[in-house]
């Protein structure tokens, strides 16, 4: 006799519905009746090689690095994406590049690795890294699974099409000083008294 | 005098020749039609890539299992843990050397019988057998060093030792009946009638104590593989797994051939050739079985015991009461 | 000692002290901007609000503005409170940009943090942003007044705190602005600290400027080894390079800050040019092969002359783990006692400062900040030991008085008297400063003995320009209540530490605390000084090579070109020896003359162990494993696409494991606390001090005071001293300090230039110098006439210098 476990934290729960003879075989004859009607039925199966199923733009698979509407990099090197990486399989270093702005030396994913679960591209801050439903990328020697900044680079906006992340950050880079950011009042002149 | 008995030797080896292909070979092929018939009782297709409609899988299979690496697990014991799957194999093919293929065959006046040991005590032959096998299970699970393993070979005993009665008693009218234990008598005895229209309560009692023997679904508590791994055969791998495996499937085709010889009329049946009817009376049987399996879960333990001990065990001994009354009766 | 209740826990503090900080005893932060414990509390930002719910003061109110008081009940989740943050908080990130990717801050920013915990996730305002312009303030600290919050930490620690003045708040209301009143480099060598002290992004690391995240970064608790304080850093390395030191808090040492000479010094270790191979005769092979064939070498050489025939050369910048063995190797193998300097004028005046030590005059930088009257003789601080000016900083706010006693016109970031004394008269005018002390006051009693010496030391002490001055001084100190003695010791002659001695030790006995503080040349000088280091003198050393009797040197980590003023004579010593071994980690004069060279590891690889200026011994943890940084070695845009089983450019060992390897073999570090007790008297705890002697109630030998100066008193000397940039022989690879490194020039009283006939900004081509030497000249009449004063700078070509100036005191 097990000991009902409901009994040790002193509360008990409502007995066990007793089932009548009756409703078993019901419930056996359904349950072969099902399966037998299922015999019948065309299978489900879709054959991989031969037949490709179109998965959601959104599935999560291949990892690649947009660019925004003005075709520059979008990637700033945050870090963000190789923090948030549970089997920490990206790596990358960031460095000024030109007119100031913050960009990856280089952005290194290894796809032997990558578990496919999105979370860098819910952390990337500017729309940079998207997974795409490009699912075939199976490499046999290690090392083809380890993409670099240019393999993984596109010369498309991904799934998000406006977001320039430049346009409203606030810090001055080439051809977009202080106060022509989105939502930015022209600089303070610190020399005046006027408010 | 001589030549009679190497004649006689002959034709045994014949018969063993014939019948451990023809097991082997249905193992084989039960496996791929397992395989098959499940997938299509759940909309799927199973094995199609190894030959047309998957038919070489079975070979597949063989020379995967033959070409893995065959470990033995560090502390088990080794002799114990190299017997078990072959006491496994052995027991449920020795079961079929009473079983009744087709009447006697005449042949240059001779008259060969299409059993390979017609055993006046067939019914006690298949019991021990039946127990013996249990210790392929036990002893498997317990030589692994491995506490799944040990808690599926315990389960198998248990289990064994439970519908073991059942099963024993289940047959006892059908004895009564026959009034042999010999199963050609079995067969012979069915002549006007198969014993199942006549003990339908045994027969069911029989089918399922059956298929608690073989551990499949809704039985296969030592496997258990969401709980424990693989149960008793947690540890192997290669060909001894393969063993188990075979005898498994084995043990299926002896289940139908008895169902068959008990219940169902052995052999017998309208136009087509005796062993013919043998083997679809097998398979059809199989196919129930799968059909089971596809469609019903796993026992729970506690309801596992109950079902054996408290339904199956009297419904059995009332029936054997019921059959005699109505024996001294009719 | 009040008792207060905070989130139900009880706390007893002293008096005085803040809530915030009661509630930090007890772990718990309460949010703050504006608090910060060096600079105090202004209530600016007011995020550290709590609820003040029992007690004598009720209702919400600034955890840093209200002292603990008996009875009080505080609730810093108090609903009140909690609301007020998170709408200060909003308010405070109206106005913030959307640039944390971008922002070097992001990931230990404490902005970031408050905004998080505070629940403000979505900015409401949907106005126009206040911008402001950035400004360049030079090499070290990156500016985007975008970010800022108006805590005031940063013109508060850099004017109040710090002293200098050339950044500074200006505007009003969300317009207020901090920064310079025209872009430019910041003059203050503290000014790295802004970046440690802004709770945002406004001033961040430009030298680590976009780098990498604190998160990953391989941290480690370390300690600063460009100078002889021994501040407490915390180390940021990744990809096998450091990249950024930190200060890290310590109450006796550095307080919360470091100067900029630390904070920037750490380039050396991942130069491209450090020698990271094994060479022999200039070729590399491997270190096996290398440390073979030393091993056999020297002992072929010692075979032949006995054990005299090796000598050993340490430094003041190797760990006590290597100077520790050096002196093992020594007593082991017998040969030649160990010398850590080649520089034997500062090792006599250390040797003679560090005897004056004692275990009840030694004081610790910390300790400086509480006293009443801070005297310094022959020291710069902001040259020699840049923290020590900023102690003297919080002294002098204290209302302390600060004389410096220097042929160099000392300037410090505070108010201060300066008497410009010349070098060689600088024992004489510690003279007068005791004979100030002693002569009209009657509170210091002297019995016979110590009557006739004073008598002696009077008629002795011959006059100079500035005795009254001095006399006065010295009466002055003897009414001080704490008043600290600071002696440099690398102008100074021997005399003068023992003689600050002296009037210290007149002077304790008159007052309610005082002591003895000398900024040492080397980080680690006072280890070699424990090792016996101030027996061994280097000239002997350099004559028995000439003569021939050393056939054999090992040079671990000392640069001795840098050190030892003949250039040439010393080039032809190291020619005529049979054998030199030289291991170091950066490249030398020397490395390149090396017969046998070994790679060693620095100290974020090896670690070590450390004794500051006043005997503290402090340990540096290793922070990366070694080997050319990932940057270096992937070539292209990538790092490295291959699997190798060793790390590129890892092959240096720590130093003492080559010296353990010829005294012992052992491969393991030593302990170096049994090697110490070894040397001193008694056990040593780590950030402890080591055991001094008790203090001695003898007068010092007074008897050279009289005899004056060796020279001419009105002739020229030159003086080479420590500058805060460009002296430090590590510090000095560093790219962005070379940067702040001003011209190489000479000082001089207009007198003196007057005689010479130079005038300000001449400048002067030294003859034959290689590489071609041009001296700036500036004028100060602050400075002792008579002195011409030059930086000790790394790579000049001294011996022409000299030359020139001998020319000059020729004339």
């Amino acid at each position: 006799m097990t000991q009902d476990p409901s009994q040790l934290k002193g509360k008990s729960l409502p007995p066990p519905r007793e089932t009548s003879g009756a409703e078993a075989l019901k419930a056996l004859v359904t349950g072969f009746a099902t399966t037998l009607k299922h015999l019948g039925r065309r299978p489900i199966t879709e054959q991989y090689p031969e037949e490709k199923r179109e998965l959601p733009a959104r599935s999560r698979a291949r990892i690649i690095l947009t660019r925004d509407p003005d075709g520059a990099e979008r990637c700033v090197a945050c870090y963000l994406c190789s923090a948030v990486c549970p089997v920490s399989c990206i790596s990358m270093q960031s460095i000024e590049g030109q007119g100031g702005r913050r960009m990856a030396a280089w952005f290194r994913i290894n796809f032997g690795r990558c578990i496919y679960c999105g979370l860098c591209e819910e952390a990337c801050p500017t729309s940079a890294i998207q997974l795409t439903p490009d699912y075939e990328h199976c490499q046999r020697a290690i090392l083809k699974s380890v993409y670099e900044k240019e393999d993984l680079l596109v010369d498309h906006c991904g799934k998000d099409p406006d977001y320039n992340f430049y346009r409203h950050a606030g810090v001055a880079t080439e051809g977009l000083d202080k106060g022509r950011h989105e939502k930015e009042a022209p600089p303070v002149n610190v020399r005046s008294n006027m408010p | 005098m001589v030549l009679d008995w190497l004649l006689g030797m002959i034709v045994l080896l014949v018969k063993l020749g014939l019948i451990l292909g023809a097991l082997l070979f249905g193992a084989a092929y039960l496996v791929w039609a397992e395989r098959k018939f499940l997938a299509r009782l759940q909309i799927r297709l199973g094995p199609n890539r190894a030959g047309k409609f998957g038919l070489l899988q079975p070979i597949a299979d063989a020379m995967k299992m033959l070409t893995k690496e065959d470990l033995v697990p560090d502390g088990a014991d080794t002799f114990v843990f190299k017997l078990a799957p072959v006491v496994v194999a052995v027991t449920a093919m020795l079961m079929f050397a009473v079983v009744p293929v087709a009447p006697d065959l005449v042949l240059f006046g001779r008259s060969i019988p299409m059993v390979i040991a017609d055993l006046n005590v067939g019914l006690l032959f298949i019991f021990a057998l039946s127990s013996l096998g249990v210790y392929g299970v036990a002893l498997g699970g317990w030589a692994s060093n491995s506490k799944f393993a040990l808690l599926g070979g315990i389960r198998g005993a248990a289990q064994m030792i439970s519908y073991e009665l059942a099963l024993g008693l289940s047959l006892v009218p059908v004895v009564m009946l026959a009034g042999s234990m010999s199963l050609t008598e079995i067969v012979a005895a069915q002549e006007r009638v198969p014993f199942i229209i006549l003990q339908p309560i045994s027969f069911a009692i029989f089918v399922i104590s059956a298929m608690a023997e073989s551990k499949r679904i809704p039985f296969d508590l030592p496997e258990a593989e969401n709980e424990l791994g693989a149960g008793f055969h947690t540890e192997y791998s290669g060909m001894r797994f393969g063993l188990f495996f075979i005898g498994e499937y084995v043990h299926i085709q002896v289940l139908g051939a008895l169902t068959a010889v008990f219940f169902l009329g052995g052999w017998r049946g309208p136009l087509l050739p005796p062993v013919i009817w043998l083997v679809l009376k097998i398979i059809f049987v199989a196919l129930i079985m799968i059909w089971i399996r596809g469609t019903l879960p796993r026992l729970r333990y506690d309801q596992l015991m109950a079902l054996g001990w408290k339904v199956l065990i009297p419904a059995a001994l009332v029936n054997i009461v019921l059959t005699g009354v109505l024996i001294l009766l009719v | 000692m009040p008792t207060l209740t905070i989130d139900n826990r009880p706390v007893t503090v002293p008096d005085g002290t803040k809530v915030i900080t009661a509630a930090e005893q007890l772990g718990i932060m309460i949010p703050r901007f504006c608090y910060h414990p060096a600079l105090g509390s202004v209530g600016a930002c007011r995020v550290c609000a709590v609820g003040f719910k029992e007690g004598p003061i009720k209702g919400v109110e600034m955890s840093c503005m209200v002292d603990a008081q008996e009875g009080m009940v505080v609730a810093t989740d108090d609903p009140d409170a909690v609301d007020l943050r998170k709408h200060v908080i909003e308010l405070l990130m109206l106005h913030h940009p959307h640039d944390c990717p971008v922002c070097d801050e992001g990931g230990h920013c404490l902005l970031q943090d408050m905004t998080i915990s505070g629940g403000h996730g979505r900015r409401r305002y949907a106005g126009a942003k206040r911008t402001h312009l950035d400004q360049d303030l030079g090499p070290l600290v990156q500016h985007e007044m975008n970010r800022c919050i108006q805590c005031y930490r940063c013109s508060r620690f850099y004017q109040q705190f710090c002293g200098y003045r050339d950044l500074g708040v200006t505007g009003i209301g969300t317009r207020v602005y901090f920064g310079r009143s025209e872009p430019g480099t910041l003059e203050s060598p503290f000014s790295g600290n802004l970046t440690d002290i802004c709770p945002t992004g406004v001033y961040t690391d430009k030298p680590s400027r976009f780098y990498g995240r604190r998160w990953d970064y391989e941290r480690a608790p370390s300690v600063c080894i460009h100078c002889s304080l021994g501040c407490s850093l915390t180390v940021s390395a990744r990809y096998r390079k450091a990249v950024r030191h930190e200060a890290r808090f310590n109450a006796q040492v550095n307080g919360h800050f470091i100067c900029d000479r630390g904070r920037y010094a750490y380039a050396y270790a991942s130069q491209p040019e450090r020698p990271r191979d094994a060479l022999i005769a200039g070729r590399p092979a491997t270190l096996a092969q290398a440390a073979t064939q030393m091993s056999e070498r020297l002992a072929a050489i010692e075979k032949g002359t006995g054990p005299d025939g090796i000598a050993l050369m340490g430094s003041a910048r190797s760990s006590l783990e290597t100077q520790a063995l050096l002196a093992r190797l020594h007593s082991e193998k017998g040969w030649r006692t160990p010398c850590f300097s080649a520089d034997d004028a500062a090792t006599r005046v250390v040797s003679s400062a560090l005897n004056t030590l004692n275990a009840t005059n030694t004081i610790a930088l910390t300790e400086i900040e509480g006293a009443d009257t801070v005297l310094l003789v022959g020291a710069d601080p902001i040259g020699e030991a840049p923290m020590l000016a900023l102690a003297l900083r919080q002294a002098q706010r204290d209302g302390s008085r600060i004389i410096t006693v220097d042929p160099r016109p000392v300037t410090l970031p505070c108010a201060h008297d300066h008497i410009a004394v010349s070098g060689d008269d600088l024992a004489t005018a510690v003279a007068h400063l005791i004979i100030g002390a002693l002569e009209p006051s009657r509170e210091i009693a002297l019995d016979a003995d110590q009557q006739d010496r004073f008598k002696t030391l009077k008629q002795e002490t011959r006059d100079i320009p500035a005795a009254a001055e001095l006399r006065a001084i010295g009466h002055a100190l003897t009414t001080a209540w704490r008043p600290a003695f600071v002696c440099g010791t690398t102008v100074p002659d021997p005399d003068v530490p023992p003689l600050m001695g002296l009037l210290q030790a007149l002077v304790q006995t008159s007052c309610m605390w005082s002591g003895l503080f000398f900024p040492l040349p080397g980080a680690n000088t006072f280890g070699a000084h424990c090792l016996g280091g101030s027996d061994a003198l280097f000239e002997p050393l350099l004559a028995a090579v000439e003569a021939g009797q050393v056939k054999a040197l090992v040079v671990v980590e000392n640069d001795l070109f840098s050190e030892y003023p003949d250039q040439q004579r010393l080039a032809a010593a190291l020619e005529s020896l049979e054998l030199l071994v030289v291991m170091d980690c950066v490249p030398s004069a020397i490395t390149a003359r090396a017969d046998i060279f070994l790679p060693t590891q620095t100290i974020y690889e090896a670690g070590g162990h450390y004794l500051n200026n006043e005997g503290r011994l402090q340990v540096a943890t290793p922070v990366i494993a070694g080997g050319l940084s990932i940057m270096d070695t992937g070539g292209g845009n990538h790092p490295p696409r291959e699997f190798r089983e060793d790390i590129p450019g890892g092959t240096p060992r720590p130093a003492w494991q080559y010296v353990a390897g010829l005294a012992t073999g052992e491969t393991d570090p030593p302990d170096v606390k049994p090697l110490l007790d070894e040397a001193l008297t008694a056990g040593v705890a780590d950030g402890e001090r080591v055991s001094l002697p008790s203090a001695s109630r003898e007068w010092p030998s007074i008897e050279r005071i009289g005899a004056g100066p060796e020279g001419d008193a009105g002739g020229l000397t030159l003086i080479e001293s420590a500058a805060t940039f460009g002296s430090e022989p590590l510090a000095a690879f560093s790219t962005v300090l070379a940067e702040l490194t001003p011209l190489f020039g000479v000082t001089v009283h207009s007198e003196t230039a007057q005689r010479l006939g130079w005038r300000a900004g001449d400048r002067i081509v030294i003859p034959d110098s290689a590489p071609a030497l041009e001296v700036v000249v500036t004028l100060d009449d602050r400075a002792a006439p008579g002195v011409l004063l030059v930086p000790r700078r790394i790579g000049i070509d001294r011996t022409a210098l000299r030359r020139y100036m001998a020319h000059l005191l020729a004339e």
